[in-house]
């Protein structure tokens, strides 16, 4: 297994000196949302708090550090950090009122799909940073910017992105932090019964995972240059933060880029194929059904699957 | 049931790898430039970046069936097409995607935030960017700063569309010139506007004209509305409370759907429904759904030059193809785009990008369609000053050119007749 | 403050309020009786809506007739996703449900825009008339109709549920699945007609308000973020909460384009929902804490 691992990660390093360009940017944008899937996963898998509004995180690092960059000059490497800590100040507010609360399941996924629409009409409304005009940056390929003229170089910023919220997710998972946090997603309250402080492990969660999506925000603001209120607080990039982890298992270590690397291909794949004909919205038709049978087939999650699959063959 | 479930999941994986992996072998023999389309073509804007891609290839068919590029030796127009889904992210993708395919151009999008989503890839790609509808200014203006501070080496990005804040001047402008011909002297305008990207822009720029101009008359509320609205009669009695003496809307279609009879409804008496440029109140779908209510209304928009003998030929063929469909602001940006491509490629001469940049520097383009205040030149931003809105009206169930005097088709009909 | 604005207001956003509380006492149901939320809900009603505008323009039929036919074709589509796919995931994660809505309305949503295109739609009633003037205040007669059919339909769908034996045992298993179990009553049968008639209320919804709000396919989402807040702050599977929720976050929403910028209004259904959690996490009408 370890020896695996060491051979995936050679092959991803290795990678950019034999792909194109466009192959990059798909690997980017698997690394990048994999990242982001991973940062759920510590509130929405280990803790097993269903937040869908993880894109007003998102939302608040990425307008943070591009604003701070733009009007302050602020470089965007300490910016992210400053946006990151912003996001988590903003997971506290809401993990505080949720959990305080003892609002559970769905409960919890309302109340985050309605801050993070609070965050969207606020900021729609607020000139100083565009309003539903956006805000635009400017396109230097300065490195001390944050920017990249080369996409081989953002390629190893997202790479190392999702390696590193996978390395401390994987620490949470290993320490007591992690234990407790299982034992609050199968059963809270037998986790209180048995002592644990399930406010303050779930708080913890919830600013870890906020934290990490906003610093997020900082590559979404360099890489694509624009911020509309509409696009990143909006519910379809929450939604798009949590299928992968999802679709590739929850509250498993690998399963938000297993499932990153599942999904990100097959929507390409789907929009390449019936994204050019006449009947525009074939490929997102396809795409949902495709979410469907997921459920369907895999409601465990792909990486689950895949364990039980190589136990199954390892047996016979 | 497994082993069909890892079969497909194989399978599925493996197409994922075909295309992902290596890129498609060239399909045709034949020369031909490759020019990536890319547009809106689903998600929220899914209307107007569908008229984009309709109104392009129209003019792409037009041009090869006249035998090509002549100076590239007859070479065809090949489209790439992609569909940003109205996100910034899988512009950036498609983007890449076609220039993979071997895009040796790029168009698009209608949304300013996907396009300038494409930027980074266009300069970073060397592949030159013409956006065809796209109104935000720091789409170009940023682009021209970084060269200027020569953190880029090449503006690849150029545009042929009017600029937010050139809409604004040009409405308030119109406005004056409107009520000057007529003799008309409104106080009290109200703007109501669709808080989204684009009416935002438009009501932005609207109104920092207005303060530079410092006309007769009084912007007296700008209120907004969330968009899209699920109800908007309580703006309406709102705007109504105010008195005005014109109502500018700026709109989407949905939402012009409903204020237009709102206004009927709640007998907001005024001189005038005249829009500092806005989608949604045009649109052959718009007239047929709005009727009357639409009758008189005027908008400040891009819009195709109707007295050229040319643009009736190409809208009639527009209509055939679309099924009923105007060749309107969108449909025609677009259509003109491919012909300043056209026009461009066959100066340059060839598909080098500083090749293709220095002929579009070097444009003065006379052929398009729409109304335009000169020929299509790019100035030091990249943009073209001469693209700019025309005031139309629709008369008769039909939006005909009001303003400027000299492209009109029609005498304009303000204050507009009692009910 | 202009008081006939206020009044205005008021009157508007109650007229309103009828079709935003049959969506929300649909999702509600769902939500009561099988605990999965229906992240489909607005593109159900949005099917509704596109149903309401072919039966109008293809055969003539008045939406305030074809309601009947919306809310039985939805029905039927909600009596097949709980058969064909919410049934097979009652006992999955969460999370499983939520992707498996999330599948549906992203289906939803593009099949309408294959089968109809992305523009606008709206529905011509013949019962559209001028509105009727009470001194300075109107009343819109197309939401004057819908109001009053909306709020007769919600009636005569509590009195089902409070009056009749399967009404009963549809709030049986809402109350306790395994004691429903124990005493006898099928319970997937049970679930399969609530989730049909919660969708069934949807497609009603749509295909009333159809006359009133124009609709694209895109126009669900935010459909659905409606009734989410609507039926927390009424309380959660909660069928009078999700009534009274979805007039009151309607007359609030109406007052706040009096009060504040239009473009800021939906803030005050948002804001009130946030006051709800603070002081009353069960929502308005909830019997307990989730």
């Amino acid at each position: 297994m370890t020896w695996l691992g060491i051979a995936a990660l050679g092959v991803l390093l290795a990678l950019p000196a034999v792909v194109s360009s466009y192959v990059l940017t798909i690997l980017i944008f698997i690394f990048f949302y994999a990242f982001l899937g991973q940062a759920w996963n510590v509130v929405g898998g280990y803790a097993g708090q269903l937040s869908v509004g993880h894109a007003a995180f998102l939302g608040v690092g990425a307008y943070a550090s591009a604003v701070l960059a733009q009007e302050v000059g602020l470089s965007p490497w300490l910016g992210m950090f400053v946006g990151g800590a912003l996001a988590g100040a903003l997971g506290a507010v809401i993990g505080y009122l949720g959990f305080r609360f003892g609002l559970r399941g769905f409960y919890f996924v309302l109340l985050t799909v309605a801050f993070a629409e609070v965050c969207r009409i606020v900021v729609n409304n607020v000139e100083a940073v565009g309003g539903a005009v956006g805000f635009y940056i400017t396109f230097t390929g300065d490195p001390r910017q944050f920017q990249f003229r080369d996409n081989r170089a953002w390629y190893y910023v997202t790479l190392v992105l999702m390696l590193a919220a996978t390395g401390i997710v994987a620490l949470i998972e290993r320490r007591r932090f992690g234990v407790y946090l299982a034992a609050i997603r199968e059963d809270e309250s037998a986790a209180e019964a048995l002592g644990v402080d399930t406010l303050r492990y779930k708080m913890l969660a919830m600013i870890v995972s906020s934290f990490l999506t906003g610093v997020g925000g900082t590559f979404y603001a360099c890489y694509l240059l624009s911020l509309q209120p509409n696009a990143v607080f909006g519910i379809p990039l929450s939604v798009e933060i949590i299928i992968r982890p999802i679709v590739g298992g929850s509250g498993t270590l690998l399963g938000p880029i297993l499932g990153s690397f599942i999904l990100t291909p097959l929507a390409e794949v789907s929009r390449y194929y019936l994204g050019q004909g006449g009947w525009h919205g074939a490929h997102l038709i396809a795409y949902g059904v495709l979410l469907v049978a997921v459920v369907l087939f895999l409601p465990e999650g792909a990486y689950p699957r895949l364990v039980r699959l190589v136990r199954a063959r390892k047996r016979a | 049931m497994s082993t069909v479930t890892r079969r497909a999941f194989l399978k599925a994986t493996a197409a994922g790898v075909a295309v992902v992996g290596f890129p498609l072998p060239l399909r045709a023999q034949a020369k031909t430039v490759k020019v990536g389309l890319i547009h809106t073509v689903t998600g929220p804007l899914a209307e107007p970046g569908q008229a984009c891609r309709a109104g392009a290839q129209l003019a792409a068919d037009m041009i090869n069936a006249a035998g090509g590029i002549t100076s590239l030796g007859g070479a065809k127009i090949e489209f790439l097409l992609g569909d940003t889904q109205t996100k910034s992210d899988v512009a950036r993708t498609e983007a890449e995607r076609v220039i993979n395919q071997g895009a040796q151009v790029l168009m698009g999008t209608f949304d300013s935030g996907n396009t300038a989503a494409i930027v980074p890839v266009a300069q970073q790609r060397r592949v030159p960017f013409l956006v065809d509808v796209a109104a935000a200014d720091p789409i170009t203006a940023n682009v021209a700063k970084s060269v200027k501070a020569g953190q880029q080496k090449v503006q690849y990005v150029y545009r042929n569309f009017p600029t937010g804040s050139s809409f604004g001047r040009r409405a308030v402008q119109y406005f004056n010139e409107i009520f000057k011909e007529t003799g008309q002297n409104p106080r009290r305008v109200v703007v109501m506007h669709a808080n989204d990207l684009f009416g935002s822009i438009q009501a932005k720029g609207f109104k920092a004209a207005w303060d530079a101009a410092k006309p007769s008359w009084e912007i007296v509320d700008v209120i907004p509305w969330p968009e899209p609205p699920s109800d908007l009669s309580t703006e309406v009695s709102r705007a109504k409370a105010l008195k005005p003496d014109i109502i500018a809307p700026i709109t989407r279609p949905a939402s012009a759907q409903l204020l237009l009879p709102e206004l009927i409804k709640q007998r907001v008496e005024v001189l005038g429904v005249i829009s500092p440029g806005s989608p949604g109140l045009y649109e052959a779908g718009q007239i047929a759904a709005l009727k009357q209510d639409l009758e008189y209304v005027m908008d400040n928009v891009p819009w195709p030059n109707f007295k050229n003998p040319k643009t009736q030929q190409v809208a009639a063929e527009y209509r055939k193809r679309t099924g009923g469909k105007t060749f309107d602001t969108q449909s025609g940006y677009s259509y003109d785009a491919v012909f300043i491509l056209a026009d461009v490629l066959e100066r340059a001469k060839s598909t080098d990008p500083d090749a293709i940049v220095d002929a579009i520097k070097k444009t003065r383009f006379s052929g398009g369609l729409m109304v335009y205040g000169g020929p299509v030149i790019f100035n030091d931003l990249g943009d073209n000053p001469n693209a700019i809105p025309a005031m139309i009206q629709i008369l008769g169930q039909k939006p005909l050119v009001v303003w400027p005097k000299d492209a009109a088709q029609e005498k304009l009909v303000f204050p507009r007749p009692k009910r | 403050m202009d008081l006939t604005l206020v009044a205005q207001g008021l009157l508007s956003g109650l007229l309103f309020g009828g079709v935003t509380s049959l969506m929300a006492v649909g999702l509600t149901l769902i939500f009561g009786v099988m605990r999965v939320v229906n992240f489909a809900h607005g593109d159900m009603m949005v099917w509704g809506m596109y149903l309401a505008w072919m039966l109008s323009s293809r055969a003539g039929i008045d939406p305030y007739l074809g309601f009947v036919v919306c809310a039985a074709a939805l029905f039927v589509l909600g009596l097949g996703v709980q058969r064909g796919l919410v049934d097979r995931i009652l006992d999955a994660p969460h999370e499983m449900q939520i992707l498996l809505m999330l599948g549906v309305a992203l289906v939803l949503e593009n099949a309408a825009l294959v089968a109809f295109g992305p523009e606008p739609a709206r529905v011509r009633s013949s019962l559209t008339l001028p509105p009727l003037w009470l001194g300075p205040l109107f009343v819109d007669v197309a939401r004057l109709i819908t109001f009053v059919i909306a709020i007769a339909l919600t009636v005569l769908l509590g009195l089902f549920l409070f009056r009749t034996a399967f009404g009963r045992r549809i709030r049986a298993a809402a109350d306790n699945p395994y004691g429903a179990l124990v005493v006898g009553t099928d319970v997937r049968r049970v679930y399969a007609v609530a989730f049909g008639i919660g969708a069934a209320c949807v497609g009603a919804a749509g295909a009333l308000v159809a006359p009133i709000l124009p609709f694209q396919p895109t126009t669900g989402l935010g459909l659905s973020v409606a009734s989410f807040n609507i039926v927390i702050i009424g309380g959660m599977g909660s069928l009078l909460g999700a009534f009274l929720g979805g007039l009151i976050v309607s007359i609030a929403e109406s007052l706040g384009a009096v009060f504040l910028a239009p473009s800021m209004k939906e803030l005050v259904s948002f804001g009130l929902l946030i006051v709800i959690l603070l002081f009353r996490p069960a929502g308005l009408f909830g019997k307990r804490a989730a």
